[in-house]
């Protein structure tokens, strides 16, 4: 059987198939391999359309990661699911953080529902590479091998491909543990009144560790990866919806004299909002600040959970149609009641937009002192939704208000 | 206007574009935007005698030797990397100015150093070999190297001959081993 080198390209028998990519290992060097979805102009249409260890499935599932280990990587694609307006599935590897390049490797094979295809990389200097691409013609689907790539590694690829970057990445010699928390919040260019682009305290000795960025979709954001920017046409996005979830089989020992058994947790989701008039808004359930949706805030709470009971948790819309309105948002969650053992809670913030990757942070700093946990930020960055990763804990909030800088005046209130 | 021509396929030119004096043979392709070395896809013509070899070493034109037959063949310029919309290398001909002896004009692309560089059409996006009328542009024929000829490194795009007086084209669309070197040497060519 015929095996296709680079340039070569094939008709595809079936527009189901398995895409199989055997691209070997490197002792030191992790090899990561991506499927973007392509239009016409070359690029993706957002960052959605990367489908990655972080995003296994993207467009529906139209092309889905379904396995990779041991020097190979899998994907399902269904041709016949690709969104309209998709003209190519780019396969890419990459090399972590460029510490080798494909020469490391003699060569690349790929299967794509049987047509078959190799990539020599004796002498590649390259440390991403764009290794084939699915792709129509006269209205039917081909299998291109390509093994052409980039020496600046995932930040060229990334950029090719027109998948945002957040900032270059720093050379990273060694691996270094990550510090614990306080993670840099990502930067915000927007020029505000209140500059909140540098929470860190100047007292933290260690910078971010942030070592990338690409801004990733369905995209868990991490400490590496924590800043994604939502783009659409228009700056309309709909009901935006943020979930906080946690795990509510979870409960607090009761530990007096008395106690018969425990109680479950109780967290709260709430919202900073700062609308572009300037004003500051609470919405939260303690002091009864729902907020509205029609109005300014253009940001509401459904309800309050209060037991943990619903089993989706606790929500926040925020209005996309009025995106033009709102300067900042910072997404928060507290514990109400009890001892603060964020660990055991396990707390998921999900944030939906209409047409977007779901973008999911989890409050997985362990042992943390302080009742608040800023979870994620969304701010108006030129019209865009940019969301960045907080996780940061505080006393209270004040603490929290004081560290972010909003300015609020703080009172006791109760439920 | 535009006629398709299948692979080995001949056309009268003067019955299928009537009035047609000038040709334009355009080559184009995207430079490459992935690290490496450039795309340098070349245009070249072979002008034949009676026995389908160059009269001489002048008629190979190619990118050393840009024009022949006085100004009738006009290669319009080597372009090192396909830099620039459309066409990024042209030949002109002006058929009315074609010596009698002269029987054909032989039509190749080639990718300089393809071996040397390990590349071939496939590689290259967008990579194309056409032939217009001058006079309007009416595109006659037309190949696309990135997708049809994506393993080759050089084609015999096509030629036009005279037969019984008038000019007729044949696409022939054919691979070809070993570069702009042995297709000069087949044609006649004393290579140096």
């Amino acid at each position: 059987m015929t095996v296709l080198g680079p340039g070569a390209n094939a008709p595809l028998t079936s527009n189901d198939l398995t895409v199989l990519i055997r691209h070997g290992t490197i002792p030191g060097a992790d090899i990561d391999v991506s499927a973007f979805l392509i239009t016409a102009s070359g690029k993706v249409r957002s960052d959605a359309d990367m489908c990655f260890y972080g995003q296994p499935s993207v467009a529906g599932g139209a092309v889905a990661l379904s396995g990779s280990e041991n020097g190979e990587a899998r994907f399902s694609v269904g041709l016949g699911q690709v969104p309209a307006g998709v003209e190519k599935v780019v396969f890419t590897a990459t090399i972590h953080e460029n510490r080798a390049s494909f020469s490391k490797v003699p060569e690349i094979t790929l299967d794509a529902g049987g047509v078959r295809g190799a990539i020599p990389c004796a002498g590649m200097t390259e440390t991403a590479l764009i290794l084939a691409e699915l792709y129509q013609r006269n209205g039917a689907w081909k299998f291109r091998v390509v093994g052409q790539g980039f020496n600046g590694g995932l930040a060229a690829l990334a950029k090719h491909l027109g998948v945002e970057i957040a900032e270059p990445a720093p050379p990273v010699p060694t691996p270094t543990p990550a510090p614990p928390p306080i993670p840099a919040p990502a930067p915000i260019s927007t020029p505000a009144p209140a500059p909140i682009s540098t929470p860190t305290p100047a007292s933290s000795p260690t910078p971010s560790p942030s070592t990338s960025s690409v801004n990733l979709s369905k995209v868990s954001l991490t400490k590496q990866n924590n800043t994604v920017s939502l783009k659409k046409e228009g700056g309309r996005f709909g009901k935006m919806q943020i979930n906080l979830n946690w795990n509510q089989s979870q409960t607090q020992k009761k530990t007096g004299f008395f106690s018969k058994g425990s109680v479950a947790i109780d967290l709260d989701l709430g919202a900073f909002v700062e609308t572009r008039d300037g004003k500051r808004h609470v919405v939260q359930a303690l002091g009864n600040g729902f907020g509205d949706f029609q109005q300014a805030p253009f940001v509401r709470l459904l309800g309050d959970d209060r037991t943990g009971s619903v089993s989706d948790g606790e929500w926040l819309e925020i209005n996309g149609d009025r995106w033009a309105d709102i300067k900042r948002v910072l997404v928060y969650a507290f514990i109400y009641e009890g001892v603060p053992n964020w660990k055991e809670t396990d707390g998921i913030v999900r944030v939906l937009v209409p047409g977007q990757p779901e973008v999911e942070i989890r409050m997985n700093e362990f042992e943390q002192d302080g009742s608040m946990c800023a979870v994620v930020g969304i701010d108006n960055h030129d019209g865009q939704v940019r969301v960045s990763r907080q996780v940061t804990f505080h006393s209270g909030h004040k603490a929290l208000d004081k560290q972010y800088d909003w300015g609020f005046r703080w009172t006791a209130g109760r439920k | 206007m535009a006629i398709s021509l299948s692979k080995g396929g001949n056309v009268s030119l003067s019955k299928e574009a009537p009035g047609l004096t000038s040709i334009l043979v355009g080559l184009g392709w995207d430079p490459r935007v992935t690290d490496g070395s450039d795309f340098d896809l070349d245009a070249s013509v072979f002008i034949c005698g009676e026995n389908g070899k160059v009269r001489s070493d002048e008629d190979f034109i190619f990118y050393r030797n840009l024009v022949g037959l006085g100004g009738a063949v006009e290669h319009l310029g080597d372009n090192r990397t396909g830099e620039g919309e459309g066409d990024d290398e042209q030949v002109k001909i002006d058929l009315s100015k074609i010596p009698a002896d002269v029987k054909k004009l032989v039509f190749v692309v080639t990718i300089h150093e393809a071996e040397k560089k390990n590349q071939n059409f496939g590689q290259v996006s967008n990579a194309f070999m056409r032939i217009l009328n001058q006079d309007g542009g009416a595109e006659l024929a037309k190949y696309d190297l990135s997708e049809d000829y994506s393993t080759e490194t050089a084609m015999i795009f096509g030629e036009i001959y005279r037969h019984n007086e008038e000019w007729k084209m044949k696409a022939i669309g054919a691979g070809f081993a070993g570069g702009l070197g042995p297709l000069a040497t087949a044609h006649g060519v004393n290579v140096g």
